[in-house]
């Protein structure tokens, strides 16, 4: 005999997982520092790169700066990363792959700005295949100024992202 | 031959067709042509006077006259003269024959030309936008009268 969902509701002492009971519960304990912590060490990014900023983005990812020690590794498919990185001017053309990809990978995920382009359109905001303020279309954490920005810099960029996320106070996830 | 010599026979072998002709210096000459059968001009050209490599294909907006230019850059393997061939057409409906039966690279130039300025190529093989998105197709951007800049609507300009 089928029950209706209604019939749940009404137990007492139980939490159902067809509703956000138990990560709401989570998130007023102890249990999510945990949680924050261990995802705040494994911030995979994308390897997505967009224009001339990609270049440093690629070094980042190379031996040289070996950001494995903070669990900063790059990722070839967006199944697998936590934070995309829009290293580059949006064009009309390209937003529609650039929501794509955003949309494939899974949560808790991050955006992180990196570069004047990405900012704001750079040299090229007044062109007329320039998409200016991706800012409004992703919930971007970290912006990255600089034309192009050191790998210094996006390194110091993740470190901001997870301050954000041990004082809970990003976008990726709802507190 | 030298450029002279080849500017007389365009001139003689197309004689109602090709105006304005000007010899700038000993590799540039300058000659207008009329749209109608620019691939004629093109298979001479090619075959007789062997400018086989065209360089690049533009247009120029001109929107004082209401017109706009087709350029063709054409240039050879075998001399130093490179010819700068201009068609041009009305504003409100630009339309020419394709040269992509001549030269076969033209078919990129003539993509963009037909993206950013709307001039419209009959006979072309795969007439589409090369590198804006379709929805963009009649904004022609590259004329001058394009409004569509979005200049002032960044907020976090650095």
């Amino acid at each position: 005999m089928a029950v209706e969902q209604s019939d749940y509701e009404e137990v007492p002492g139980v939490i159902l997982t067809d509703r956000n009971a138990i990560s709401d519960f989570l998130k007023t304990t102890k249990a999510q520092d945990v949680l924050n912590w261990g995802r705040k060490n494994s911030l995979w990014f994308m390897v997505n790169a967009m224009g001339c900023c990609g270049v440093e983005l690629l070094s980042t990812g190379m031996a040289h700066y070996d950001t494995d020690r903070f669990g900063i590794i790059p990722r070839n498919s967006p199944r697998h990363a936590d934070v995309l990185i829009i290293s580059g001017y949006v064009t009309k053309k390209y937003l529609p792959a650039l929501k794509k990809i955003w949309d494939q990978m899974p949560s808790p995920k991050w955006v992180i700005a990196f570069g004047d382009c990405a900012i704001s359109g750079g040299p090229f905001y007044e062109s007329y295949s320039t998409r200016q303020n991706v800012d409004e279309i992703f919930p971007v954490d970290v912006f990255v100024p600089g034309c192009p920005p050191r790998c210094e810099a996006l390194i110091q960029a993740f470190f901001e992202l997870q301050k954000k996320i041990e004082a809970k106070q990003d976008k990726g996830t709802e507190y | 031959m030298d450029a002279n010599t080849m500017i007389d026979s365009l001139s003689t072998q197309f004689p109602d067709a090709i105006y304005d002709t000007k010899v700038e210096s000993k590799i540039r000459i300058i000659a207008k042509v009329k749209p109608e059968i620019i691939t004629d001009v093109c298979k001479y050209l090619k075959e007789n006077l062997s400018f086989g490599h065209l360089c690049c294909e533009f247009g120029v907006d001109y929107p004082g006259r209401n017109e706009i230019e087709v350029v063709y850059v054409i240039g050879s393997y075998d001399h130093s003269v490179v010819l700068t061939l201009k068609a041009i057409l009305p504003r409100d409906n630009p339309e020419i024959e394709s040269v992509v039966p001549v030269f076969w690279n033209a078919n990129w130039y003539e993509r963009e030309t037909y993206e950013l300025f709307g001039v419209k190529y009959l006979n072309h093989p795969d007439l589409k936008p090369l590198v804006l998105p379709e929805d963009m197709l009649g904004e022609w951007p590259l004329r001058k009268d394009y409004k569509g800049f979005p200049n002032k609507t960044a907020k976090n300009l650095v």
